[in-house]
């Protein structure tokens, strides 16, 4: 059982600290933090996500740059709490509107509030920010996230938040616009986040879709939904072994590998129609998870090519294609190839301009060696890895073909917000 | 500090508390609700606002929830240290129990369960009844958790009180809430109590099915984990039951699906239909991979359970070795887990697919994921022989890159690869001397050495290769000495030749006449004495055939894999150690002394009343020992956390942290005769002699009690004060009323760091002892150091030289005892063994006997010892070489007390 949660910034400051079961020593949070922050002498080795320190059972995970920490000393589900600490900071994002150190720390009555009707003696009550509604009186303060310092250092840690992606709603649940009245609004959105590796040849290795349906409701007096997926729609692989899907892909079909639905899912007519009805909670939630390993086109095509140029230099071409329609913009695209450590030098140039879909852009570079090549260059340089975002598009041409809101009246028209996005999770051309 | 001093402190922080306490008293409501807000905002931040407390306990009586919630949560973190204070608030309590909305009734039995104060758990009792009863689900789950709490206070009264039948009838609730947190708490009681509180019958087993449907996420973990510990009756029970859990399988929650597979693989054990068995396995598959689209501290978790799950059942993940491939943003913690289960699904059918990978990650960056990889590649090549040889030309590869870590971890493999297939793939052995020079980690050398030894028939200028080593012969770690010594003599028996020759005279010199590590001069010894007296017998010896070795992936013992299997889903599956090694049993409560007294008593143990303080001479029976010191490890936290609740009752002015203990149980005997520390002159006629003393590992203050006064006393209490030790009583001081004229010997379990006094390290105890009839008696005891010594202290030869080699020399401390007479070298062995020191080694030095011997303090601390002395002749000189230095007087104060004896 939870003997106590706390949050620690980046620098180990305790944020929120709340002790359930008073069986675990007060100094736990600098234990902790010590522990995590030396855990190797080389400072690539990470702490595991659950270790055991003289007894007590200490378990993280980090959020937006925050640690979030809980210590127990049975032996019960890991799972259980690390899942917990990630739906905590779901919430209190959900009733914040922005989660930050900032947030936190002008909210810590209503965080508490929270904290006592999450947990009781260890065990946890609900982490449903609907649920929670009725229970929690004190208002948001919020934080205006335009104001937000930028996260700078911190946003190495946000790799870890793979289901949560940045849906771009920083705005509290609970908290009354400014206006007064609250827009009616609800957002669905289809993230996809894609894994390829290409052999050095440029064939596809493993390829991999992880997606998620996110709704996010801001609807009064909970509504019922109906949302129509894919006709196309097949789940499993009919016992079929990852090596022999092929021949599936092209014919417009929709193969689940496996998925899983968020517990307000009715699926009574998904077999038939493919459709979900649902009561939105409030908060933000994954309507379904789905992961994909049915072939697909990727979105980027990676060519690299290494060649010697005399014992201590060598040139790099790197070409990435765009193999998306021309109407859409791919952003925050990062390219990185790790070069042998004994490189002293390398100049490039690279052409300029957006990579819309369609089309190609090169970069060339020069390197210059201190010591000579030791034989093949492809060995001690590369894989080149790539993140992007693609927005309003996603390669398992999984569609919400409709969204439906029960009409309380005819006037009653909110605002619907549909929107699909690509992410690269592991995107690497080996060479 | 003198109150001139103080001034200048209050000044500085002027206002702040009796500001507080204004707004507090204030008679606008939200000014009193801000102020309360503030003290929260202070007391979070580690201010201590607790002489507030009754300012804040005023604002109590409130519509506003609010507030009212502010106030309680200031009331669960001061109560404890306001026990008195606390008892005002127990009238609103039992009020707002009872109020008409029913979140300010489970609020007060929320926090009343909260507050560890003995006096407010005589108030819960009634509330909490009616609570259970409640007609509103809020309040009733609120209540079921209450409970559990309770029982962690005061088990008795829950008992009396019959809340567990109430419990027990929650969990026929409409409401799955409650019926969750009655299972929740039902499940905690039973596991600290002896008796069957919550027996799973296939009655409730159907209920809590049905209930598993319409339950939270976390009340179906809560289910799901307290019925795997059901048995079904047969195959068909198991059937029935795996088919109401497997829908589980498709929660988005990933702790819902790892105890529903859990609760699935345990069924699995007793369906016997393959069919059944083989289509679970299958459903099972996808959700399980699907854990790994988690984050990745889900994934974390879900990869050290399946690598058990994989061991025992490999079907079920062998084709989906791919989803295992590491992904390039992986956390290394990850990637290191993956890599393991990679090498478990290996198999002909994958294993160019899994070596394409392998060799892939040997050339990423992190040196620690790399290394691991190229390890995987030795390890697929031990397993599967059929791909040992592309295995084998993988590694070859990698060592031609030149990096220097990638080629010496692939050496370490290579030689195992030798061990599995011998005379198959020797021909590489010119490769792999090419990258002689580059050797530099001991592992990698010894592994070389041990190559060119064992092939030295094959290797042309094998003795120009040994040589080369051998002129830094001194300065390498024992490891690579070993295998040099080795290595020269099979070099020398299979090449009888002039250099090997010459080469052994000096490896034989050196290991023996020039070392100090005590193992290689063994080794060394007896390669000489064979080589001497029968070269033919030393051939048999040194060159005879090897064991082939196995594959050691699946390195888990088939018991602790099952008893690991049947922990799936809990902490146990991610350590891969079961539970007892790492979980402490701690309770915040005093109680546990009286449980474990039930527990013992049902064992036959012999601390039972009966065993009247007559039997004193007998020294105690080990399993009491025992029972002492599972007890111990349990009262020692409990002794840190309570110190709170107890008042400073003999008003000593030491330290309020050690806990005193009542005295209700007769003693457990004690041994020879104790120096007296209190005589009865001073005492009024009460007379204690007291030593610490160990026994079966375990530090006890044996003392004893004689009572020369003209009246009966009892009811005796013990306290130490802090000291270098931080020694406590580890449990209640067991001494019997004490007729005038009687005695009485008790064994006092001691724990240790509890309350370190600090300063130079000293021997001093400080002792007060009192009984309802007389004052409080205090005296002093001087520690033994020697108690401290642990069973466990004996050390290996070669940690012995390496941790010597460790210490810088600051580290050692000497003394000269000239009065002492080291008469026989057995004898004093033997003294210091009875004392934990253990022989590591001796030497002669001219006419002087030199011993080596080691022992170790709590917290691992070791004391290397060096004691040299001429036999017969006084004076003997003691070096000791450890990481506590500081302690060095202690221990040379006891060490001449041990031998001057």
């Amino acid at each position: 059982m939870i003997s106590q949660f706390f949050v620690l910034s980046q620098r180990g400051d305790n944020i929120v600290f709340r002790d359930y079961r008073g069986d675990v020593q007060k100094g736990s949070a600098e234990i902790f933090f010590r522990k995590v922050k030396f855990w190797s002498e080389d400072a690539e080795e990470e702490a595991p996500p659950v270790f055991n320190v003289d007894g007590v059972n200490y378990f993280h995970v980090k959020v937006v740059g925050l640690l979030f920490v809980a210590t127990m000393r049975t032996n019960t589900s890991p799972s259980l709490v690390l899942e917990l600490l990630q739906r905590i900071a779901r919430v209190i994002k959900d009733y914040l509107g922005v989660l930050s150190e900032d947030s936190l720390r002008k909210n810590f009555v209503l965080v508490y509030e929270l904290l006592d009707e999450v947990i009781d003696f260890g065990y946890v009550q609900t982490t449903s920010t609907e649920v929670l509604k009725s229970y929690v009186f004190n208002e948001p303060i919020v934080v205006d996230a335009a104001r937000l310092p930028p996260l700078g250092p911190a946003s190495l840690f946000m790799q870890g938040s793979k289901r949560m992606p940045g849906t771009a709603i920083t705005k509290s649940v609970v908290a009354n616009e400014p206006g007064g009245r609250k827009r009616e609004e609800i957002f669905v959105d289809i993230i996809e986040k894609i894994s390829v590796t290409f052999s050095s040849s440029g064939y596809i290795l493993t390829s991999e879709i992880d997606g998620t349906i996110q709704m996010k409701s801001y609807l009064t007096g909970n509504p019922e939904i109906r949302l129509a997926l894919t006709d196309e729609l097949t789940i499993g692989r009919g016992g079929r072994s990852i090596y022999d899907y092929g021949g599936s892909s092209g014919s417009g079909a929709v193969i689940l590998d496996d998925c899983n639905f968020h517990e307000s899912v009715h699926l009574d007519s998904f077999d038939v129609d493919r459709t979900l009805s649902l009561v939105p909670p409030d908060g933000e939630f994954p309507v379904m998870n789905y992961r994909i390993t049915q072939e697909f086109k990727p979105p980027f095509r990676i060519n690299t090519l290494i060649e010697e140029a005399g014992q201590l230099r060598a040139e790099v071409m790197l070409k990435i294609r765009a193999e998306f329609p021309s109407s859409i913009t791919a952003n925050t695209i990062v390219v990185q190839m790790p070069l042998p450590k004994y490189t002293t030098r390398v100049s490039f140039e690279l052409e300029p301009g957006a990579i819309i879909g369609g089309s190609e852009h090169t970069l060339r570079a020069k390197l210059t060696f201190s010591q000579e090549l030791h034989g093949n260059i492809t060995k001690e340089a590369g894989p080149v890895s790539m993140t992007f975002t693609v927005p309003m598009y996603n390669p398992s041409r999984l569609q919400v073909k409709y969204l439906q809101i029960a009409k309380k009246s005819k006037t009653y028209n909110p605002y619907r917000w549909v929107r699909y996005v690509t992410q690269a999770n592991s995107y690497v051309a080996r060479i | 500090m003198s109150g001139h001093d103080s001034k200048y402190f209050s000044t500085t922080k002027k206002g702040e508390i009796p500001e507080l306490k204004e707004e507090l008293n204030s008679q606008y409501k939200d000014k009193r609700k801000d102020a309360v807000k503030k003290v929260i905002a202070a007391m979070t931040v580690g201010k201590d606002v607790s002489s507030l407390f009754t300012d804040v306990v005023n604002c109590m009586q409130t519509e506003n929830l609010e507030l009212k919630k502010l106030v309680y949560l200031y009331l669960i973190n001061y109560a404890k240290s306001q026990p008195d204070l606390a008892i005002l608030a127990v009238n609103t309590f039992v009020k707002d129990s009872q109020d008409p909305n029913p979140l300010i009734r489970a609020l007060a039995v929320r926090t009343m369960g909260c507050i560890r104060v003995d006096k407010i758990t005589e108030y819960l009792c009634d509330p909490l009844q009616r609570c259970l009863k409640d007609d509103d689900p809020y309040v009733r789950k609120t209540a079921a958790i209450c409970v559990a709490k309770l029982y962690d206070i005061n088990a008795e009264l829950v008992e009396d009180r019959g809340f567990l039948e109430a419990l027990k009838d929650l969990i026929s609730d409409n409401n799955p809430m409650v019926v969750a947190n009655a299972v929740a708490a039902l499940a905690e009681i039973q596991e600290h109590s002896s008796k069957p509180v919550f027996e799973i019958t296939s009655h409730t087993l159907s209920k809590l099915l049905t209930a598993l449907n319409e339950c939270t996420e976390w009340g179906q973990v809560f289910i799901l984990d307290a019925l795997s510990k059901y048995r079904a009756a047969d195959a068909r029970e198991a059937e029935n039951i795996v088919e109401r859990v497997t829908p589980r399988l498709q929660h988005a929650n990933c702790a819902v699906v790892l105890s529903a597979v859990k609760m699935i693989l345990q069924q699995m054990e007793l369906i016997t239909s393959t069919d059944v068995v083989r289509n679970l396995c299958k459903k099972m598959a996808p959700p399980l991979v699907t854990l790994l689209s988690a984050e990745p501290e889900i994934q974390y978790v879900a990869l050290r359970n399946i690598n058990l799950i994989v061991q025992k059942r490999p079907t079920i993940l062998a084709h989906e070795i791919k989803v295992f491939f590491c992904k390039y943003n992986d956390p290394i913690y990850v990637k290191m887990e993956k890599l393991e289960i990679m090498i478990k699904l290996a198999s002909d059918r994958n294993i160019d697919q899994v070596l394409l990978e392998f060799k892939e990650y040997a050339t990423e960056v992190d040196v620690d994921f790399v290394r691991k990889a190229v390890r995987a590649i030795g390890r697929c090549a031990i397993k599967l022989e059929r791909a040992a040889e592309r295995c084998i030309s993988v590694l070859l590869e990698l060592i031609k890159i030149k990096v220097n870590y990638v080629v010496q971890e692939a050496i370490i493999v290579i030689k195992d690869i030798f061990r599995r297939y011998p005379n198959t793939y020797e021909s590489i052995i010119a490769t792999l001397c090419e990258s002689l020079d580059t050797l530099d980690e001991p592992e990698a050398k010894a592994s070389m050495i041990w190559i060119i030894g064992e092939y030295a028939e094959r290797i042309d200028n094998a003795d120009e290769l040994l040589e080369s080593f051998l002129e830094s012969f001194p300065e390498e770690p024992a490891q690579v000495q070993l295998q040099l010594l080795t290595a020269t003599v099979k070099l020398f028996l299979k090449k009888p030749t002039e250099g090997p020759q010459q080469m052994i005279q000096v490896v034989l010199n050196n290991a023996t006449v020039e070392t100090d590590n005590p193992d290689l001069r063994d080794r060394a010894y007896i390669y000489w004495r064979l080589l001497s007296t029968d070269p033919e017998a030393a051939k048999d010896v040194v060159l005879a055939e090897k064991p082939v070795i196995s594959d050691d992936s699946n390195q888990l013992d088939p018991s602790l894999l099952d008893e690991l299997l049947a922990n799936i889903a809990t902490l146990s599956s991610v350590y891969h150690k079961p539970p007892e090694a790492f979980v402490t049993r701690v309770k915040t409560s005093q109680r546990t002394e009286e449980d474990d007294f039930a527990d013992g008593s049902e064992t036959g143990n012999s601390e039972s009343p009966a065993y009247a303080p007559d039997s004193s001479t007998s020294p105690p029976a080990s399993s009491s020992s025992a029972q002492y010191a599972g007890r111990q490890a349990v009262a020692a936290p409990a002794a840190s956390a309570a110190p709170a609740l107890v008042p400073d009752l003999l008003d000593l002015g030491l330290d309020n942290s050690s806990a005193i203990v009542s005295v209700d149980q007769p003693a457990t005997p004690a041994g020879p005769p104790l120096p007296v520390l209190l005589p009865a002159a001073t005492g009024q006629g009460l007379q204690i002699s007291a030593q610490l003393v160990r026994r079966d590992g375990q530090i006890f203050y044996s003392m004893l009690f004689e009572n020369n006064s003209q009246i009966p006393l009892d009811g005796f209490m013990i306290q130490f004060n802090k000291n270098t030790f931080g020694l406590a009583a580890g449990g209640p001081l067991q001494v019997p009323q004490l007729q005038p004229g009687t005695s009485a010997s008790t064994l006092l379990p001691m724990v240790l760091h509890q309350n370190i006094s600090p300063g130079p390290p000293s021997t001093l105890l400080q002792v007060a002892v009192k009984n309802n009839q007389q004052p409080v008696w205090y005296f002093s005891d001087a520690v033994s150091f020697l108690v401290f010594f642990a069973e466990d202290g004996k050390m290996e030869r070669s940690t012995f030289l390496e941790t010597w080699k460790s210490l810088p020399d600051s580290n050692e401390v000497s003394k000269d005892f000239p009065g002492i007479v080291m008469n026989s070298v057995e004898v004093t062995l033997d003294r210091l063994a009875a004392s934990n020191m253990f022989f590591i080694a001796k030497r002669k030095h001219a006419n002087q006997e030199v011993l080596y011997l080691s022992t170790k303090i709590p917290r691992g601390v070791p004391f290397l010892i060096e004691i040299t002395a001429v036999i017969g002749i006084p004076g003997l000189k003691c070096a000791i070489k450890t990481p506590s230095p500081e302690m060095a007087p202690l221990f040379f104060e006891a060490l001449e007390n041990l031998l001057k004896s």
